[in-house]
C-alpha cells in the first residue's frame, strides 16, 4: 500500500472515531472487497466470508483504537483481524463442506465467469476452476493461506509475512509445502474424469 | 544445487526479491541440468496458470451490499448512543462542579461569619480600654445593640486595616464604602455628639481619634486612640 494510501485510511479511521459514518463507510468501500476474497478463499463461503468482513468492521467501529498506526497499515491490521476470525472459522468447522450459497445477483460464492466462449468450453473451464478451488480449500490452513496470499492474492512474500505475522522464511517454507500439495491434489483431480472414462 | 533447495527456492524464483543473483544463476542452472526438477517446474507452471484463472475470475468478487448497510446501520446506532452518553457525562461534570461552587462559597461565607464574630469581641474590648468611664458604657451598649454592631456593620470594622474602628449608630457599612480616615483631638464630651454615651466626669479630659469620615463629611465610624 502506497504512503498516500496509508495516511488517507490513517485521516479517514480519525474521522470515523469522531462519528463521521461517511469517512467509516470510505475505509470499509476501500477494503473490503480484498478482505471478502480473501475471507472466501480461505473458508469457501460466501456466507462465512460475509460474516468475517462484518466482524472485522464492527472490531474497527467498536475500538479503532486497537489499531496502532506505528505498528503497521491499517490494511495489515484489518487482514491480520480477518485472518484471526477466518482461523477461529476453521478451527470451529474443520469439516464444514461448503454450499454453493448465490450472491445477490445470483451467481455463485465468486466464481463468475465473464468471456463469451461457447457453453462447452464454459463449462469445461468452470469444471477447471471448480477443481483448482476445491484443491485450494483441501489444503491445510497454514499452507491455504500462503497460497492463497501468495498466488491468489498475488502479495510479495514480504507482504505476505507483514499480514501473517511470521518470518519470510516462514512464508516461503509454507508455500513450498503447500504447492507440492496443491500439485499432487490437482493431479489427482486431473486424473479423476480421464478415469472415469477409461472406466465407462 | 541439489533438488531439495531447487524445491523451496527455485519454483518461484521470479518472485522472490529475496534471492540473490548468483541463486539465480544456480537455479537455472539446476533447472537445464536436472530433468526431474524441470519436469517439477513445468507441472507447478501448469498449476499455476489454473491458480491465475481462479484469481482472475474472483477478482472482481465483493462483499455482498447488505453488510455495508448493516455496517451503517450500526455505526449510527453507536455513535447516537455515544453522542448519548457524552451529554450525560456533560452534565453529570457540570452539575459535580456547581455543587463543589456552591459548597466552596458557603465555606468562605461561613468562615467569614466566623472572623465577623470574632472582629465583635475585639472591638468590645478595645472601646472598654480606651474608655476608662464611657468606654465601659459603649462596651456594654455594644453587647446590648444599642450600636449598629450587626454582622454587616462589624465586617468592616473587621475589614478595615486599621482595626478596632467602631460604627456610629444609624451608620450602614455600605455607607463608608469609599470613606477616608482623619484623626482628630477632642474633648471626650464631643463624643456624645455622634451619639456615644460619655462620663460627664471625664467630659472635659482631652483625647485623639481616628474618624473615618463618609463622601458627605459626616463621620461614620470611630476609633479611639491612646495618648
Amino acid at each position: 500500500m502506497r504512503i498516500v494510501d496509508q495516511e488517507k485510511d490513517d485521516v479517514l479511521l480519525r474521522q470515523a472515531a469522531k462519528g463521521d459514518e461517511e469517512a467509516f463507510t470510505s475505509l470499509y468501500r476501500r477494503h473490503q472487497a480484498a478482505l471478502y476474497r480473501f475471507a472466501l478463499r480461505m473458508t469457501g463461503s460466501a456466507w462465512a466470508a460475509e460474516e468475517i468482513v462484518q466482524d472485522v468492521f464492527m472490531t474497527l467501529m467498536r475500538d479503532p483504537r486497537k489499531y496502532d498506526a506505528t505498528r503497521g497499515t491499517l490494511g495489515g491490521f484489518l487482514y491480520g483481524v480477518a485472518r484471526n476470525r477466518v482461523m477461529k472459522h476453521l478451527e470451529r468447522l474443520p469439516r464444514e463442506v461448503p454450499l454453493e450459497v448465490k450472491n445477490e445477483d445470483g451467481t455463485g460464492p465468486g466464481i463468475v465467469l465473464q468471456d463469451a466462449s461457447t457453453p462447452a468450453t464454459l463449462a469445461e473451464k468452470r469444471e477447471r476452476l471448480e477443481r483448482v478451488r476445491a484443491a485450494v480449500l483441501d489444503l491445510p490452513a497454514e499452507f491455504r493461506e500462503a497460497v492463497v496470499l501468495c498466488e491468489l492474492e498475488e502479495m510479495s512474500y514480504e507482504e505476505a509475512a507483514q499480514a501473517v505475522g511470521c518470518p519470510i522464511g516462514t512464508i516461503r517454507s509454507r508455500l513450498h509445502r503447500g504447492r507440492a500439495l496443491l500439485m499432487a491434489r490437482l493431479e489427482i483431480l486431473r486424473d479423476l474424469p480421464r478415469r472415469a472414462t477409461v472406466a465407462k | 544445487m541439489k533438488c531439495e533447495e531447487f524445491e523451496l527456492i527455485g519454483l518461484d524464483a521470479g518472485r522472490d526479491a529475496s534471492l540473490s543473483e548468483t541463486e539465480r544463476a544456480a537455479i537455472a542452472e539446476h533447472a537445464n541440468s536436472c530433468a526431474r526438477c524441470a519436469a517439477l517446474q513445468s507441472s507447478w507452471q501448469e498449476a499455476r496458470k489454473e491458480l491465475r484463472a481462479l484469481a482472475q475470475e474472483m477478482s472482481e468478487a465483493q462483499a455482498p451490499a447488505r453488510v455495508e448497510m448493516r455496517l451503517r446501520q450500526e455505526f449510527r446506532a453507536q455513535h447516537s448512543t455515544w453522542k448519548g452518553r457524552r451529554t450525560a457525562v456533560a452534565a453529570a461534570w457540570a452539575l459535580a462542579a456547581a455543587a463543589v461552587l456552591i459548597a466552596a462559597m458557603s465555606w468562605i461565607k461561613w468562615r467569614d461569619s466566623q472572623q465577623v464574630a470574632k472582629a465583635i469581641h475585639s472591638n468590645s474590648a478595645t472601646i472598654a480600654s480606651n474608655l476608662p468611664s464611657g468606654g465601659g458604657s459603649v462596651a456594654s451598649n455594644a453587647g446590648t445593640g444599642d450600636f449598629n454592631t450587626e454582622d454587616d456593620s462589624v465586617t468592616l470594622v473587621a475589614g478595615n486595616e486599621s482595626g478596632n474602628f467602631m460604627l456610629l449608630p444609624g451608620v450602614q457599612a455600605a455607607d463608608i464604602d469609599d470613606a477616608e480616615i482623619l484623626r482628630v483631638r477632642m474633648q471626650r464630651g464631643a463624643l456624645g455628639a455622634f451619639g456615644l454615651p460619655v462620663n460627664e466626669d471625664f467630659a472635659n479630659e482631652w483625647i485623639q481619634v481616628d474618624l473615618v469620615v463618609g463622601d458627605d463629611g459626616s463621620p461614620q465610624a470611630v476609633r479611639l486612640l491612646k495618648e
